[in-house]
């Protein structure tokens, strides 16, 4: 399918892509990777006029690691490079998880983490995670630099708590607290290489006697943004972890969990879903945790 | 002949003729061609499922700069089409609606401009005045007493059943009264998509003599050729359809549809050139579609498991047309008793309408449907009588010689092997016995028609020719309608045909589905007829060639006429003595040479006659499916399949493979996770993230072995591959949930969900 007209934009330094945006608020419209916004565009579910592409600014990219502090992601660094980064395998392996299980591996080599974040979709494959081990996103307005906890930044599907003349610039996932562990677990209708119908992002630290010191579980594609199962981490706290500890908060999450009926699969289904995968894992997770 | 010729060509895994251009991406398709002066189509659809239409306002389109033409069902001649011309009262479409619309993208109008922008504003500025009526949107919905009639003008006993067809004989009633056991089920089959790599697209062009050139992607060019000439009030001969490269078809593109009427239309109102290409929406929105049917199926057993009679109950979703309807109603009632020597069976099936996208021909043709569910209770059968799966089939399988009373007679049957053979392979009976927790094993079986006897087309040509001319430097041309569309005839004719003349593949020079150039006819590509039909039309056209030339060696020699010639390694030459030999070419030179210049041609046809009533030749095979469940999600994944199948002479191996494992991808797609998710006939699963085909990553690994049998009727023993080979996933993969999980699907695709649902866990 053909693209429809506009202006490609190739700014070369952040201060110049936010002046852009402030320029040419509301007519304009950023890309990445492309892997979404190309796709939109050719169906003509967004006509900007001016298209800008952030891929000539330089320090987008890369994926760094500072001890005490955690890893940065750039929001340049393609999924493809967190899914295979040895950094990201050592400090958080399942944010590389969750980028395996985003599209095909075409796509991987395009499309990037920040990208995947950005679009705010209630079913992406990253934001699980993020949100489960606290991240917080850079954003810039070319003067000056915010940090968005993660929690903050999704306001409904496809919207995000980035103002109109600000670039995300990076992720920033702190490093796990001594005797944590995270999980990702998705389920789709198709087995592979697919949209998640449900997926779950927990994070769990124990204290010596194995009890739940903090939890965050994270639920995707089950209301209009990434939801926190609130109930399911109130009742962890403080409790010795065990199969019918992890189960009932698994019960608890299908009750946060508030998901529609749609062509990938219906509200029942979802729920019981929720709950399976949240307590699959919370198992994965203290397992992690008690290693 | 005999089976165990040794073949120089055939039975050679050859690279496929066009592999090597379609790898560069140099090969054209119909959206490729680019003309002078052409202009860019697109269609007005419906969006409303069922309505008469009031008024339609053009004039804000036509204002539209770069718009050159609109036109709608007001400016097209009022003449009906559909493929079964032999029961005019069956062709129920016009090309754009005319006073009614029926489903949800039924074509309302066509646009051609100087851009495809221009052509989609121009549809959005098109106003049509509907006036909304009551719709069906299901076989119950259309049956119900105060249904909406679809089709008012067209009569029917029933109101909206189309057509039906009846089949009986044995005495059912007594064979019942006597069965041991008797399974009583309803099952109901779901829709999918063709799915083809490449949207239907054409590109028309009327020239200065006043005849018309498409080239379209289509399986079936004369059909094109002749329903354009129909609905165009052309002649046929003022026609040229051609063919390009095609990216599959799966029975998608096999008629003649409402893209190529307009843009021969258009092309011929404003004498330039118009392209039409469908997006994957359109496609997928409103493209025909499997059908989805509702099967009642009443079967009856000794307690020895020998089947005594079935009464198959059959009402097929047809969606708003007949489309190819019909003879997926007449072939589900033969695939209902196949496979199995069935003394009693009394078939009814029904072509239903409905205000959804007509259901058209697709890969299996009524044979994944009505297999799924003989299958099934073939594994439900065993299951109560205390036999393995393999046994009850072992007992009641055809064989070769076996006859369907009345429909025919089985030329060369490799069931029994079959099943022998997947026993084997996958240690069916240790390996049932030894599941773990959440494994399953299951079994399915089919059989396939090689190519159709009815000729419901009502052609007045042979059902396929062929014509060779011969060079004397030693190479061919071979001319044939038949249509590559990717399945791989182009390279299998060619292996035919160099096998018999002793040439190499790169000797022949191909010329295919051109319906000015090629001879007529060939009815087209679908229900696995290619491989036979042209197959053997094009043995004969080389056998003519080959008589000619032996004269001429036979003379060079001063042979005694009990000589045997033969062809081989490019030469011709007595079977005995081939130190006497002939280069080909040299024989064409004398050959001309005698003749005074003219040219060595061959002309070979064929006709299916005094072959019953479905085919020729069928194919069987059996598959075991290994699958894991995982019982907390419903996820099913599909380990392992196993499949041995009898196709006769496999002709190019590689190419049946490719074919085998396209089927399996299409069976697991269609049992687990394709389908189309409507509301209100309204298809919400529009794009390929929600209309779910199985991905590289979801193909299980796999072994297939052929069984050896060669079929008299088919050239050099051969007969269908790759398309009967996409029923018997879905019921192998459905005994294996089963087996893992207690749960029997009668009910596809068969989703998580479900089996969830069939669990009680939800």
């Amino acid at each position: 399918m053909t693209l429809p007209q506009f202006t490609f934009l190739a700014p070369t330094s952040l201060t110049e892509a936010c002046a852009l945006l402030e320029k040419h608020k509301g007519k304009i419209k950023i890309k990445a990777g492309g892997t979404d916004m190309i796709v939109r565009l050719s169906h003509r579910a967004v006509k900007p006029d001016y298209l800008m592409s952030l891929k000539k600014i330089p320090n987008l990219d890369g994926i760094s690691y500072t001890p005490g502090e955690g890893l940065t992601i750039g929001a340049l660094a393609l999924l493809r490079e967190v899914d295979l980064s040895p950094l990201v395998l050592e400090q958080a392996q399942m944010l590389a998880r969750a980028a395996h299980a985003t599209a095909t591996v075409q796509i991987r080599n395009m499309g990037t983490v920040m990208g995947n974040v950005c679009n705010a979709s209630p079913s992406a494959d990253n934001i699980p995670t993020l949100v489960a081990m606290n991240a917080r996103i850079v954003a810039s307005c070319g003067v000056k630099e915010r940090e968005i906890p993660i929690d903050e930044f999704f306001l409904g599907p496809g919207r995000s708590a980035l103002q109109a003349n600000e670039i995300a610039t990076a992720i920033k996932v702190p490093t796990l607290a001594p005797q944590s562990g995270v999980s990702y677990q998705k389920i789709s209708p198709r087995s592979k290489v697919d949209i998640a119908a449900v997926n779950i992002g927990a994070m769990i630290t124990l204290n010596d006697d194995g009890e739940c010191q903090v939890a965050r579980i994270s639920m995707g594609a089950v209301g209009p943004t990434p939801l926190r199962a609130r109930q399911a981490e109130t009742f962890l706290l403080g409790k010795k972890i065990t199969d019918e500890t992890m189960a009932e908060a698994g019960r608890l999450a299908a009750e946060d969990a508030a998901p529609i009926s749609d062509v990938r699969a219906s509200r029942e289904y979802r729920k019981l879903m929720v709950e399976v995968l949240t307590t699959r894992a919370l198992k994965e997770a203290v397992g992690f945790a008690k290693n | 002949m005999s089976t165990d010729q040794n073949f120089s060509v055939v039975g050679k895994s050859l690279p496929r003729s066009d592999g090597r251009i379609k790898a560069v991406g140099a090969a054209q398709y119909a959206d490729d061609i680019f003309l002078p002066g052409m202009l860019y189509g697109k269609l007005l659809r419906s969006p409303v499922a069922h309505a008469l239409i009031k008024s339609i306002d053009t004039s804000a389109a036509e204002a539209l700069p770069g718009v050159k033409c609109v036109i709608t069902g007001q400016d097209i001649p009022k003449v009906k089409y559909g493929n079964w011309r032999l029961v005019p009262e069956s062709q129920d479409e016009y090309a754009l609606a005319i006073d009614k619309v029926r489903f949800i993208g039924d074509e309302v109008a066509a646009v051609a401009a100087i851009d495809k922008d221009s052509a989609e504003e121009a549809i959005r500025l098109i106003k049509v005045e509907y006036e909304e009526l009551p719709g069906a949107y299901s076989v119950e919905d259309s049956l119900a007493d105060n249904a909406p009639v679809i089709h008012d003008e067209y009569k029917q006993d029933i109101p909206n059943i189309s057509l039906d067809r009846k089949i009986e004989y044995g005495d059912l009633d007594k064979a019942f009264a006597e069965a041991d056991l008797i399974l009583d089920d309803v099952f109901t089959v779901h829709a999918t998509s063709h799915a083809y790599m490449e949207p239907c697209s054409c590109i028309s062009e009327y020239d200065h003599d006043g005849r018309l050139t498409i080239w379209t992607s289509t399986q079936a060019p004369y059909f094109v050729q002749c329903l354009l000439a129909s609905t165009l009030e052309m002649r046929e001969n003022d026609i040229r359809v051609i063919k390009p490269f095609v990216g599959g078809g799966f029975g998608g593109k096999m008629e003649m549809r409402p893209w190529e009427f307009c843009s021969a239309f258009i092309a011929r109102k404003l004498g330039r050139p118009v392209k039409f290409t469908l997006t994957r929406e359109e496609e997928l929105a409103t493209g025909r579609r499997r059908h989805p049917m509702r099967i009642h199926s009443k079967v009856g057993f000794s307690k020895e498991g020998m089947l005594l009679a079935k009464e198959f109950n059959v009402h097929l979703d047809g969606g708003a047309y007949n489309s190819m309807g019909p003879t997926a109603c007449f072939l589900c009632g033969n695939f209902g008793a196949m496979l199995y020597n069935y003394p009693s069976y009394r078939y009814y099936g029904a072509h239903v309408y409905t205000n959804k996208p007509p259901a058209g021909a697709m890969r299996g043709f009524g044979a994944p449907q009505a297999l799924f569910v003989a299958e099934t209770q073939m594994n439900m059968a065993a299951e109560k009588l205390g036999l393995d799966p393999i046994d009850i089939r072992y007992m009641n399988a055809m064989e070769t010689g076996n006859e369907i009373p009345g429909v025919a007679t089985i030329s060369s049957c490799g069931f029994k092997e079959s099943l022998i053979k997947v026993a084997e392979m996958t240690n069916w009976r240790e390996k049932r016995k030894n599941l773990k927790p959440g494994q399953g094993l299951g079994l399915g079986c089919y059989s396939f028609i090689s190519g159709g006897v009815f000729n419901w087309f009502n052609t007045r040509y042979n059902f396929t020719s062929a014509e060779v001319r011969a060079f004397d430097d030693g190479t061919v041309h071979l001319m044939t309608m038949a249509s590559d569309i990717g399945q791989g005839c182009d390279t299998v004719l060619r292996q035919i045909l160099a096998e018999e003349l002793g040439l190499k593949v790169s000797d022949i020079r191909l010329t295919a589905a051109d319906t000015a150039v090629t001879p007529q006819a060939d009815l087209g590509t679908w229900g696995s007829r290619v491989t036979l039909m042209a197959g053997n039309a094009v043995r004969k056209a080389a056998q003519e060639i080959k008589e000619e030339l032996f004269k001429m060696v036979s003379l060079k020699f001063d042979l005694n006429v009990i000589h045997d010639l033969r062809c081989g390694n490019g030469n011709i030459y007595p079977a005995n003595r081939p130190d006497r030999a002939v280069s080909f070419g040299e024989a064409v030179r004398m050959a001309q040479r005698a003749k005074r210049g003219e040219p060595v041609i061959g002309y070979g046809s064929y006709t299916p006659r005094n072959k019953g009533l479905v085919t020729p030749a069928f194919s069987f095979g059996a598959q075991v499916a290994e699958c894991e469940v995982d019982k907390e999600t419903g996820a099913i994944e599909v380990k392992f399949m196993t499949t041995a199948h009898d196709c006769g002479t496999p002709i190019n191996p590689m190419s049946v493979e490719g074919q085998l494992e396209g089927s399996v991808h299409m069976g697991l797609g269609y049992a687990l996770s394709e389908q189309f998710i409507m509301k209100e006939g309204k298809t919400l699963t529009t794009t390929f993230l929600d209309y779910k085909i199985p991905c590289a990553e979801d193909m299980p690994p796999g072994i297939s072995v052929h069984v050896d049998t060669y079929e008299p009727d088919g050239p050099f023993g051969a007969k269908e591959a790759g398309e009967g080979l996409v029923s018997p996933t879905a019921p192998a993969i459905a005994d294996a949930v089963y087996a893992a999980t207690g749960y029997r699907c009668m009910d596809l695709p068969l989703t998580p969900q479900k089996v969830l649902t069939g669990m009680k866990k939800i």
